[in-house]
């Protein structure tokens, strides 16, 4: 050890940490932190409508009980659920696949940046313009999907998808879906060009082919980002709010009320309960959290030991190749 | 013989890639052509069929209902850049930087604050937002721009990303030697460890400006000065006049918004697609 | 894992300790300290964007949601210098679109920012006696003088009084349109079902009472036309219709047997086939406001399938015809589209939908001006008021958009003669049609009721569930969305 690194080691950088810390934890606090315990204090008050005094509750649970005795909150967590795995599923699964394609050194295929630019476009509109123009081209009893399955002779009649449940909770997971695979895509690609080069190297030495490299290498290292993905995917599933609230407004029936949605009725129309909203926000952000726990847990002890044993792997195979060498 | 069978296999391979991409290509694409075609046509050609091929020839009489609304694009574009560039500019910045701290250095509050992170990233956002008016209110803050930029630079997500990223290919080898050629910290990571992160802050900052330009409902309840509105705003405004819609207007405003976006995309989709890999020392 | 269930488990402690301090004296003290901090930060703010527009003319803080209040305002200023010596008009327009108006606005009102507001109908029960009436000064005392007397000599429509009504029994807010219900039909479907098109004739054809309709609408049916596009339409009608409104004097929801009707309603119209089954507001429902086979005016063919049906006609006030219908006929003079080719008549039962309410706060600062603004656009009869105006379309020019106005005098001098009904004199049926419709079936959450009802009704009518489990689940839901009790 040299004279300078014992010099640097004795230094303290940890102030460092602090200060660059510092402008996110300031910040947070104000415009963050305070909205949020704000909201959590709104839970335990009786606050709704316009002006009316507020007090705290004498049964400071008041509202977190009558969330959770509320059908319809337990229906839109429910419905939350649902939506997000059958958009979910086949996100990733699309996104894995054209991840594959896209950095693969053997694939043939061109114009890639150009399918790359293209697949991400779908999330640069406005939720808004999105759900409205869906809301369009499925319309009943003369939209254009209607137009084009008749025509077609897949159905003699027109089909009113916005008064079956589960036609509309198959179209929001597919506006969720259309939406999000492509940032899912270039999130998972920009992750592979963050892959050290010298693996890919080893592995097309050792003679893998494009199919090996992705499982046994791509995949392991792209773990972190998945797991960002996941939980990112997740939080933002269950707070799915524009898409469902303005394709069916939540209906029919509820079937794609979301949490959120719940959560905005509540808060912005009718009676506007905002302590009832907060509590149930609450609730959610409570779940969020116990399910992002528990994913970021079991994917960090998985994470840790694939790294070990890639380390252990490329270990040996540098040894291998020294032997060879020799 | 069997290297030819394998050469057939490949093509075909290739063709089913084309395929696939192309079909998913034209279904991304299908709403921004409906868009452009529909802001060239009338609001009645509109209202009786969506979905049309043929542009029409009414884009300047479109354009004119904006001025018969008192819509102003040019005013609603410069408020957008300048929020979207500004909320961008700090997400991006200070990201990295707080990402930088828990990643580089080793203090004693590190992983509470990590995990302070982790949490903040799960609050509903849907919710908060009711503390944060009212707490906007109560400070004056209606009519600025300040809670639409400043905010962002705590963006949760971002530092969760960027401290993914940057943990397996930031090496702290660099930064030693950096700091033995007696650099401060502060000129390490702007001069180092930045241009290390281009490919993650050119991912973040198309994210970042995208949510930040699409914004809608916190701008449309703070914002309430005309001069202050943003371009969603302004095109919400026009398809809210339910007494007297226009949608051939609408659709060209939506196409003026997206307008601004495809620029910043493109020009930031350079860094994805070329595919710049980290430099820097390898391990 | 531990450190975020120790991080919540502080927090929760944080919460706790927040709420013991907060004692009510020390949050009123707050809330009023914020309130004043709130207003001097709004005070600086208008100061400073005015001043460059004006010395020391008063500032009023104008809230709407479309633009026809702000311009009508506008208009005012422009042609009454006094006025627009003294005054200066700031205009806050939100849509409503997505909701963000009446969270804008309540914010303002608790904060004094708001002088005068517009408001809908659908929402506006909620200022002139709901939760937000405590902000809205009756007229009285903006000081209008003599306002009961003002209306009863203007002849304005009961239910817009009763709307406009605050618990004290004095008005707080009125419309300047008038949004009596007609039917709105036809001509040539008309002739051809009934052998004439007399709007005097139509209406023994279609009414009094619904079973009047339903024959008009079998024999409509023969000939292969529909009787309205979707549900929606009659929806209005029975809406206003009945003699009780969703909440009872308690607070407690009630169905009205005429608004259960509507369940039977709906599923004669659909199983009969009676209507093409459009929702409002939509493009489908649009489209049968033209005709069939008609191509638009671009020559593009009319998005139709072969099972949709020409449609007699829609459930609607002037404001239908004359903002709504008339951009949807592909044409601007007889012959074009379906252009001229509409009348209006007594509707089987009277109702009233829609309208827009303006309202002065007790915050405002410029009551005198609010005062002036209010009275010339809800209660001035002479030719310079707004109403006369408003109901010949001269506020902007020759040839403007005639609407029924809120004022029977001014209805009865002015000439509602419009091409687009072949120069029938609409106000010849909505002056009469004001008098039908009843303001106090409205309450503040029609809008969210009335989502949640026409849904039940929908999963009854596609056959999903039937009329029992659709009125649990109706009254479950209002329960759970809106803490309204079922009284039974």
């Amino acid at each position: 050890m040299s004279n300078s690194q014992r010099h640097l080691k004795g230094l303290s950088y940890a102030k460092y940490g602090y200060m660059f810390a510092l402008p996110f934890i300031i910040i947070f606090l104000i415009f963050s932190l305070y909205p949020t315990l704000y909201t959590m204090f709104i839970g335990f008050t009786d606050m709704k409508g316009v002006g009316n005094e507020t007090h705290l509750l004498e049964q400071p649970f008041e509202n977190f009980k009558s969330i959770l005795n509320n059908q319809s909150f337990i229906q839109s967590l429910k419905n939350t659920v649902k939506i997000w795995v059958m958009n979910f599923v086949p996100q990733m699964g699309l996104a894995l696949l054209l991840t594959a394609w896209f950095t693969s050194r053997t694939s043939k295929l061109k114009g890639k940046g150009f399918f790359k630019v293209v697949f991400y476009m779908p999330n640069i509109i406005t939720a808004a313009t999105i759900a409205i123009l869906f809301n369009t081209l499925f319309g009943y009893p003369k939209g254009p999907v209607n137009q084009l399955m008749m025509s077609w002779g897949l159905t003699n009649t027109a089909t009113d998808f916005f008064t079956s449940k589960s036609a509309s909770q198959n179209i929001v997971a597919f506006i969720q879906f259309w939406t999000w695979f492509g940032n899912t895509m270039i999130m998972m690609i920009s992750g592979v060009l963050g892959i050290s080069p010298d693996i890919y190297e080893a592995a097309d030495i050792d003679g893998a082919n494009g199919v090996q490299t992705f499982f046994r290498i791509t995949l392991p290292n792209l773990k972190t980002i998945m797991l960002y993905t996941l939980i990112t995917s997740m939080i933002g599933g269950l707070n799915m709010f524009e898409i469902p609230l303005l394709f069916n407004n939540g209906g029919p029936d509820g079937a794609t009320t979301t949490a959120s949605v719940f959560i905005y009725k509540q808060a912005f129309k009718g009676k506007q309960l905002f302590a009832k909203a907060a509590a149930a926000s609450m609730i959610l952000f409570v779940i969020i959290c116990i399910l992002s726990a528990i994913l970021f847990w079991i994917m960090r002890d998985k994470d840790a030991i694939a790294a070990e044993k890639l380390r252990k792997e490329e270990r040996k195979r540098r040894k291998q190749k020294q032997i060879g060498e020799v | 013989m069997a290297v030819r069978k394998q050469k057939g296999g490949e093509i075909a391979f290739t063709v089913f890639q084309y395929v696939v991409c192309i079909f998913i290509a034209v279904i991304c694409l299908m709403p921004f052509i409906i868009m452009l075609i529909n802001a060239t046509r009338s609001s009645n050609s509109i209202m009786a069929s969506a979905i049309s091929f043929v542009p029409g020839k009414d884009l300047m009489t479109n354009y004119s209902v904006f001025e018969g609304k008192s819509f102003n694009p040019w005013t609603g574009f410069l408020n957008s850049v300048i929020i979207s560039v500004g909320a961008t500019a700090c997400t991006i910045y200070f990201s990295t930087l707080t990402a930088y701290a828990i990643v580089a250095y080793d203090w004693k509050a590190r992983k509470a604050f990590f995990m302070l992170i982790m949490c903040v990233l799960m609050i509903p956002s849907q919710v908060t937002a009711i503390g944060f008016f009212q707490f906007m209110y109560k400070i004056g803050l209606v009519n600025s721009f300040i809670p639409m930029i400043l905010p962002s630079i705590a963006a949760p997500s971002v530092v969760f990303f960027m401290r993914q990223y940057m943990q397996p290919s930031l090496s702290m080898d660099i930064v030693q030697s950096a700091r033995i050629d007696g650099a401060g910290e502060f000129r390490i990571f702007n001069q180092i460890v930045l241009p290390l992160m281009k490919p993650a802050m050119a991912t973040q900052a198309i994210f970042a400006f995208v949510a930040s330009w699409n914004a809608l409902f916190l701008p449309s309840i703070l914002l309430i000065d005309r001069e202050k509105w943003t371009m969603p705003i302004m095109v919400s405004q026009l398809a809210g006049d339910m007494y007297k819609t226009e949608y051939g207007a609408v659709y060209l405003g939506l196409v003026m918004t997206v307008l601004p976006l495809f620029v910043v995309y493109f020009v930031l989709s350079k860094y994805i697609i070329a595919g710049v890999a980290l430099g820097g020392v390898k391990e | 894992m531990k450190k975020a269930i120790s991080l919540i488990a502080a927090l929760s402690i944080m919460i706790g300790c927040a709420g013991c301090g907060n004692s009510s004296s020390t949050a009123d003290a707050g809330s009023k300290a914020e309130e004043s901090k709130a207003e001097s930060a709004a005070e600086s703010k208008d100061e400073s964007s005015d001043e460059a527009v004006s010395g020391d003319k008063q500032l009023i803080n104008l809230y709407a949601f479309t633009d026809e209040v702000p311009n009508m305002c506008k208009k005012y200023a422009e042609t009454h210098p006094d006025f627009d010596a003294k005054y200066q008009i700031k205009v806050t327009q939100i849509p409503t679109t997505n909701g963000e108006y009446q969270p804008a606005l309540d914010q303002a009102l608790q904060n004094g920012g708001v002088d005068m507001f517009a408001a809908e109908a659908a929402f506006v029960k909620k200022y002139t006696q709901g939760d937000a009436a405590k902000y809205v000064a009756s007229y009285e005392d903006l000081g209008i003088a003599d306002v009961d007397q003002k209306i009863k000599d203007a002849e304005i429509a009961q239910y817009t009084v009763e709307i406009g009504t605050n618990p004290d029994g004095k008005v707080a807010g009125l419309g300047y349109q008038a949004t009596g219900g007609a039917f709105i039909y036809r001509r040539s479907i008309a002739q051809d079902v009934f052998g004439t098109d007399d709007p005097a004739k139509v209406k023994d054809e279609i009414g009094p009472g619904w079973d009047k309709f339903w024959e008009a609408a079998a024999k409509l049916k023969e000939k292969g036309y529909g009787i309205v596009s979707g549900d929606g339409d009659v929806w209005h009608a029975v809406e206003n219709s009945s003699s009780t409104g969703w909440l009872n004097d308690d607070g407690k929801l009630v169905i009205d047997p005429k608004r259960e009707e509507f369940f039977d309603i709906s599923k004669k119209l659909k199983d009969n086939g009676w209507h093409n089954d459009t929702r409002d507001w939509t493009d489908a429902w649009y489209a049968d406001m033209r005709d069939q086979s008609g191509a638009n005016a671009d020559g593009e063919a009319d998005v139709k399938t072969a099972d949709t049906k020409k449609i007699f006609g829609y459930f609607g006030p002037a404001w239908l015809i004359n903002y709504t219908i008339v951009k949807q006929v592909n044409g601007e003079k007889k012959g074009e589209g379906t252009f001229g080719d509409w009348a209006v008549t007594e509707p089987p039962i009277g109702f009233f939908w829609g309208g827009t309410w303006v309202l002065g706060t007790k915050d405002c600062k410029a009551k005198e001006g609010v005062a002036e603004l209010i009275e010339w656009i809800t209660l001035d009869t002479t030719d310079d008021g707004l109403q006369y105006k408003w109901a010949n379309g001269t506020l902007y020019g020759a040839n403007g958009t005639k609407d029924a106005v809120a004022s029977s005098v001014v209805m009865k001098k002015s000439d509602g003669k419009v091409d687009m009904l072949d120069g029938q004199n609409m106000f010849d049926v909505f002056v009469p049609a004001n008098a039908n419709a009843n303001g106090k079936t409205l309450t503040q959450y029609d809008e969210d009721i009335n989502l949640i009802w026409r849904d039940q009704v929908r999963m009854y009518t596609s056959g999903q569930k039937t009329k029992e489990e659709a009125i649990a689940d109706f009254k479950q839901k209002v329960q759970d969305d809106l803490d309204i009790e079922s009284a039974d």
